[in-house]
């Protein structure tokens, strides 16, 4: 009994960890298997659109030469992509976090005003929310640039939307944090700004990554208005006018596909470093 | 000597649900009040309705000198009369309620800060103070997920006293507790006592109620049933439902 003890811990701490061992590996051949995997498939949709002619299969041949000449017209569009895109997740967190209170507010009217505004919006389409505010309007008077129609659309659209989030991260928030700021004192001003808010906020900001990374692909639909100059506007521009649609649209979905890839990762490192300082 | 607490013919109405009925009680300075009885028997919600986190139906609560009389509505001398009150109470919860998005240094500091307008060194130099007392001083700069619950509940009682408040409420304080955390925040409890505030606790705890308070209080079905000397309690208990309390207690279940 006595020499398996002595003998034990030895050999436990080598079984342990091989079997750690094996864990990480096949974790690793995983990881492996996923970036082969990917690698593969974006060969093979680069080959599809290589225009070589293997095995028999033809593939499809694009205009290089067009490619090369309005990469950067096209390009351009990013700056204006992200500027609408930006533009309208500032105006969609106040209006979000407005209806959220509202939604959670005892004050009739304010409760009412909130639902009826998630409610017609979601009601009704992006796309005629966005033609609403830039041909409808200038019937009655009210002229918006394409930028300012496409901005409150997309602001208005997506703070219903996300007024959700923001009531979700309010109701995080439990009761006892209430109660012990009335405990302490707090009007309830007080204890919004100080103890509810920044809790709330911090549960909302993954969600919130996610809508902006959403918006900008949503901000193609700005390109309706014919004013504003992302992206997609300049595809579909030089597109039709030399017929070379399906390079043009290629070369934006390129862009949009870089952008959410960039973004996301960006929001991975956000979300990692408000994981490492939780509760 | 006037009483410092003093709440006559509370009712308490949860819908339709009577859960206070026509309670009277009152404090004395320097005094300490356990409220026991059964779940349920409304000892939780008498001491919530001394600082209005519950809204008592009738009544009249009066906390050193501030009296407010419960009607129908709110006015704004009503809302002012609650805040002075709050501001004379310090209230301990069971959850311990910390503020998770600051650090333990930021929870006990905020209230006075935020609330009383304080000077922020001077609310610094107080927190630390009643800090150093619950003995966790060194763990002013973690964030509440760092502690233990003893810990966070120890924290909890500093940043209530840290609005130097003229009673303490606590509700079941330590029932939340793993059982070998429950000692030292009966400890720090003791301690505030013996400094001479005046506290009413909730508690489950006999062994606190007997060698802590100078007065218990039995609660049943919306009533105090009993009161007396914690000797006296526990040794010729005169309610049957009282009996039935001990005895649980001396059998080891609580």
């Amino acid at each position: 009994m006595s020499a398996i003890m002595h003998s034990d811990p030895a050999l436990q701490k080598t079984h342990a960890e091989l079997l750690y061992e094996a864990q990480l590996r096949k974790s690793r051949q995983f990881n492996v298997w996923v970036s082969a995997t990917w690698g593969g498939l974006f060969l093979i949709l680069v080959y599809l659109f290589s225009g070589q002619s293997i095995l028999g299969i033809r593939t499809i041949s694009l205009n290089l030469e067009f490619m090369q000449k309005n990469l950067s017209f096209i390009a351009g569009g990013v700056w204006q992509t992200l500027l609408v895109s930006f533009l309208s997740i500032s105006m969609a967190i106040v209006l979000a976090l407005i209806a959220a209170l509202g939604r959670l507010s005892k004050f009739p009217p304010f409760y009412a005003l909130s639902t009826f505004y998630v409610s017609l919006i979601r009601g009704t389409p992006l796309y005629l929310q966005i033609f609403f505010f830039f041909l409808a309007l200038p019937q009655l008077g009210i002229v918006l640039t394409g930028l300012f129609a496409g901005v409150i659309a997309l602001g208005l659209n997506y703070g219903a939307y996300m007024s959700e989030i923001f009531r979700a991260g309010l109701a995080s928030v439990g009761r006892g944090q209430r109660e012990a700021a009335m405990a302490l004192g707090m009007t309830p001003w007080q204890t919004m700004k100080r103890i509810i808010l920044p809790q709330a906020l911090r549960f909302a900001i993954p969600p919130i990554g996610n809508d902006f990374i959403a918006m900008t692909k949503d901000s193609a639909l700005v390109s309706a208005t014919g004013f504003v100059h992302e992206i997609m506007w300049r595809a579909t521009r030089v597109g039709r006018a030399q017929f070379n649609n399906l390079e043009a649209l290629i070369m934006a979905a390129v862009f949009y596909w870089l952008m959410t890839i960039i973004l996301t990762y960006v929001q991975s490192i956000i979300e990692a470093r408000l994981a490492k300082g939780d509760r | 000597m006037a009483p410092i607490v003093k709440i006559s013919n509370l009712d308490k109405y949860f819908g339709l649900l009577h859960v206070l009925k026509d309670v009277s009680i009152e404090v004395q300075p320097r005094e300490v009040v356990c409220l026991i009885g059964r779940s349920g028997s409304g000892k939780s919600t008498l001491l919530r309705c001394i600082n209005f986190l519950e809204d008592p139906s009738r009544g009249v609560i009066e906390v050193d000198g501030i009296r407010v009389e419960i009607h129908n509505g709110t006015t704004r001398e009503h809302r002012q009369a609650v805040h002075d009150i709050r501001l004379r109470t310090g209230m301990v919860f069971q959850e311990f309620n910390l503020f998770p998005h600051m650090s333990v240094l930021e929870n006990v500091i905020e209230g006075p800060v935020t609330v009383k307008g304080m000077d922020r060194k001077q609310a610094i130099e107080l927190a630390e103070q009643n800090l150093d007392s619950v003995g966790l001083l060194f763990k002013k700069d973690e964030y509440p997920n760092r502690l233990s619950g003893g810990q966070k509940q120890r924290v909890a009682i500093a940043r209530a006293l840290t609005m130097q408040p003229r009673v303490m409420l606590f509700d079941e304080p330590t029932s939340a507790l793993d059982p070998e955390l429950i000692g030292e925040v009966l400890n720090v409890m003791q301690k505030v006592a013996k400094d001479g505030m005046t506290m009413l606790v909730v508690t489950h705890e006999m062994g606190f109620a007997r060698e802590v308070a100078d007065r218990v209080l039995v609660m049943a079905d919306g009533q105090i049933i009993e009161e007396a000397k914690p000797d006296v309690l526990f040794s010729q208990p005169q309610d049957p439902r009282t009996k039935a309390l001990i005895e649980r207690y001396r059998s080891g279940e609580r």
